[in-house]
């Protein structure tokens, strides 16, 4: 057997069985298991089923009413038949959580993939917080968490819209540049600050409502970097609402303040309006920027120039200036904490990506990996290295 | 030319047949020995057949007509338009398409004309993921159709708007989206070149890039593209090239080489002899671990003086038969020859940029280029047999590239980012009296101001001026593309 598939072998004869209370609220441990892709450096699962890397542990930490300390499992499984993985099963009592752990073979090093799985067992709706302990020297931000500037964890998209939330606020890291712009004329203080998604990210911003319902939206713009036209370019995006390309340089002018009015509706009747500013494919500039939001009940539009010279501000139900001393982040930011509700026999998933020896876990913002192209990955490579 | 086995005309037919001969031969042996000795992969005198080491990948794409409720009235296209005989025109070209690209296109029977029907054929497409999806817009009011389309099912998407079907306005937002390429124009070739898009990102993804360097063994994944990189240690190469003897295949391909060759300067018969040695042993490393490409520490190798010839001329010849051989060990730059092979069945030739600062011209030198610079099934370009400049070993080729003729330059720099730059071929720089590399092939840029501002190192350059394409594949695969700079920040 190729050690990379089943390489506990050494972690194990070192630590053996050992027993004790671990972050999972179990009481009996188990044997530690190793796994990575060909050619790569293990990860480890101990175990206490914590992910064990290069530069630290990864505990994951489930808290609820009617919770029980329970045993925990750990040992070496097979994904899709192939993929070399670590899972820890424990029961606790009216939730089962089975973390699952494997190497996606990501050029150029890999990633880990942590894959939380909570059931409920007891036929009944229960609230419990998932936690994901760090060591102290990670920093944790949006969706990523550092040590210095190596990213050892970060958190896809699926995963982030799980956190707590709060009524409205931006959704990715992006820059905010206060005072970056000058608006000229008339114009409401908000446009003097904005975000800025560079290296091309998208601006993303959410705000509550009740499902399925309608809002108008507008958009505040203000260019003041570029005088020319056709350099940044942006396609603005509110969900329920035809897309608007703009150059706010051809359509405003440089320093004047503009805007643009969309007819919102909540899509996916998630109770959250999605906001997305996004560079143009081709422009010779490709990072966003995003001065100002004003959301108002659906009914008769507000008037733009009014709005724009900040005379309609307060009378908005969001007004937010983006980039500036009151923007804030709409997911509680700092901590790796999950409040969830999980109905009868209900099963939710949550991912993970760690970073695995010599290497960094990807930025979901910017990457195209998702957890069902990582796990394409690992099957495609076991497979064909099982073919040799 | 030899069609049947796609070896580009390295042969003649009679050779071919024989060749093909040797490849059942080899295909037998293959087995026996793959069963016998697991992994091994063919033997030193095994014949490879080149054309089974490119990939072929499965590519289906759903398609449907989208057009409004019958008879048309006013509103583009209008009531003169006749929608049955465009409707069958379009089928036709479609199937021929699919045919010639060797692809699977669902094309809906009937066109979809109301938002049922267009509800029942997305949950279709998210039952069936096909590839990619293509829709033939034939009315001006069926755009946001389109845009559910790629939306709800979060798949590429090809829209195909034939003149009367959109203003300006109805074009913009679609084909800045990225996921999504839109033909607004009567070229049907347009809407092939879609299809091609979607056959090469499929090829990307089926194809394995031995990275021959160091001395580590594992295998990874590209981030967008689905390539598999699979790292061997650079010493299997020339420890296999070792064991290469000079098959009836190598003594072949040696003499087409000289006989082929416009002009020999350096090389004598023991270095085409080597040179086709590399060849093979190239190709069977590719079937032994089941690759599709490769790029190599060659010049490592060549310091190291492991092996008597850099692999220059073999690489010439895998690229003008669609495998991709890059130098260097340059992942990016192989992958940049591969997106030229894969998406504009031409070798692409990965190159050492250097301003010529007289004539404000850019001057690309390397020693690997392929000959079948105008399309692998065109006639290919005159070469010069010459050693490998640096080292003067064994063989390289000159290529003369055509004088006059527009050329692209693509430089991937990561799996996110495409540098394109367009320019035209206005000389061939001889060595001696340059130094450099063999081919040094000079360009007169079309948009930048200044040839000392040509973005990339190692970009690839192919024959022809494929802005519109390359650009239509980045939109369709969220691809940054990136141009130089048109007007220089130093003047």
């Amino acid at each position: 057997m190729n050690r990379w598939l089943y390489g506990s072998g050494g972690w194990t004869g070192l630590l053996g069985l050992v027993v004790g209370v671990g972050s999972f609220g179990w009481s009996l441990a188990a044997e530690p298991v190793e796994f990575s892709s060909p050619g790569f450096p293990p990860s480890r699962m101990d175990s206490e089923g914590r992910l064990v890397e290069d530069w630290g542990l990864v505990a994951v930490r489930l808290q609820g009413q009617g919770l029980t300390e329970g045993s925990v499992k750990v040992e070496a499984v097979q994904l899709d038949g192939c993929i070399p993985a670590a899972q820890a099963t424990a029961d606790r009592g009216p939730v089962r959580m089975i973390l699952t752990a494997y190497r996606s073979p990501i050029f150029p090093a890999g990633v880990d993939v942590l894959t939380v799985r909570l059931e409920e067992k007891a036929h009944q709706p229960i609230h419990v917080t998932l936690a994901l302990d760090l060591p102290p020297q990670v920093k944790v931000d949006l969706t990523t968490a550092r040590i210095e500037n190596r990213i050892v964890l970060s958190v896809p998209l699926e995963t982030l819209a799980l956190q707590a939330v709060r009524d409205w606020g931006y959704c990715n890291e992006t820059t905010a540049m206060p005072g970056w712009a000058k608006p000229e004329g008339p114009a409401d203080p908000a446009f003097a600050n904005i975000r800025a998604g560079m290296g091309g990210i998208p601006i993303l911003y959410r705000f509550k409502v009740e499902p399925n319902a309608q809002a108008l939206v507008v958009l505040g713009l203000c260019e003041s970097h570029y005088d020319r036209r056709g350099i940044r370019p942006i396609l603005c995006e509110v969900e329920g609402a035809r897309p608007q390309w703009v150059d706010p340089i051809a359509q405003w002018g440089r320093h004047k303040p503009g805007a643009l009015l969309f007819h919102a509706r909540d899509l996916d009747a998630d109770g959250q309006i999605e906001i997305a500013v996004r560079p143009v494919p081709g422009a010779p500039d490709r990072n966003p920027i995003l001065n100002v939001i004003w959301v108002f009940p659906p009914g008769k539009p507000p008037d733009l120039k009014k709005l724009i010279a900040g005379q309609l501000s307060s009378s908005a139900k969001y007004y937010i200036d983006v980039g500036g001393q009151n923007d804030q982040c709409f997911y509680q930011v700092g901590k790796l904490q999950y409040p969830i509700r999980l109905s009868a026999d209900e099963v939710k998933e949550l991912t993970f990506w760690v970073a695995c020896p010599g290497a960094s876990a990807p930025v979901p913002e910017t990457t195209t990996w998702t957890p069902a192209s990582l796990r394409q990955a690992a099957r495609q490579v076991c497979q064909a290295w099982q073919k040799k | 030319m030899c069609v049947q086995h796609n070896c580009s005309g390295c042969v003649s037919r009679r050779e071919c047949l024989k060749l093909m001969g040797l490849s059942a031969v080899g295909a037998a042996a293959w087995t026996t020995s793959a069963a016998a000795a697991e992994s091994e992969g063919p033997g030193p005198t095994d014949f490879v057949d080149p054309a089974k080491l490119r990939p072929k990948p499965e590519v289906r794409i759903m398609a449907s007509f989208l057009e409004m409720p019958r008879p048309y009235w006013l509103g583009w296209p209008g009531t003169a338009y006749d929608l049955d005989a465009r409707q069958k025109e379009y089928r036709e070209l479609l199937a021929q398409s699919a045919q010639r690209l060797g692809i699977q296109v669902d094309l809906r029977p009937q066109p979809i004309n109301n938002e049922a029907d267009l509800t029942a054929w997305i949950n279709q497409i998210k039952q069936q993921q096909p590839h990619a999806t293509l829709v033939i817009l034939q009315h001006f009011a069926c755009w946001g159709w389109a845009s559910m389309v790629a939306k709800q099912s979060g798949l590429p998407l090809i829209i195909f708007s034939p003149i009367g079907m959109a203003f300006t306005g109805h074009v913009a937002g679609p084909a800045r989206t990225p996921g999504i390429y839109v033909v607004s124009s009567l070229d049907w070739h347009a809407v092939e070149d879609g299809l091609r898009m979607v056959r090469a990102k499929r090829m990307f993804e089926e194809t394995r890039v031995l990275w021959i360097r160091g001395n580590q063994r594992n295998e990874t994944v590209l981030e967008r593209l689905g390539t598999k990189v699979r790292a061997i240690p650079r010493d299997t190469f020339n420890q296999e090239f070792d064991k290469q003897p000079v098959t009836e295949e190598v003594k072949e391909l040696a003499a087409q080489l000289r006989k082929q060759a416009a002009k020999i300067v350096e090389p004598n018969e023991q270095d085409t002899l080597n040179s086709m040695r590399a060849y093979v042993t190239a190709k069977r490393l590719l079937a032994r671990e089941n690759a599709n490409a490769l790029s190599m520490d060659c010049l490592g190798m060549v310091e190291a003086k492991l092996v008597p010839t850099p692999p220059c001329g073999a690489w010439t010849l895998l690229q003008d038969q669609g495998l991709t051989a890059g130098c260097e060990a340059d992942l990016w730059g192989a992958m940049s020859m591969m997106l030229t092979s894969y998406l504009l069945d031409r070798p692409g030739y990965m190159n050492d940029p250097v301003p010529e600062t007289v004539h404000n011209t850019l001057i690309a030198a390397h020693c690997t280029s392929g000959t079948r610079i105008d399309g692998f099934d065109k006639p290919p370009a005159p070469y010069i047999l010459r050693n490998h400049s640096e080292s003067a070993l064994g063989v390289a080729m000159q290529v003369l590239w055509p004088e006059g003729q527009p050329v692209t330059l693509v430089r991937f720099t990561g799996p996110n980012d495409l540098i394109v730059d367009t320019g035209k071929v206005v000389g061939n720089v001889q060595t001696p009296p340059a130094g450099g590399c063999r081919t040094s092939v000079e360009i007169a840029m079309d948009a930048v101001e200044d040839c000392r501002d040509v973005q990339g190192f190692h970009q690839v350059v192919t024959l022809g001026n494929h802005f519109r394409v390359l650009r239509g594949f980045c939109e369709l695969y969220g691809i940054k593309l990136v141009r130089s700079p048109r007007f220089s920040t130093f003047i």
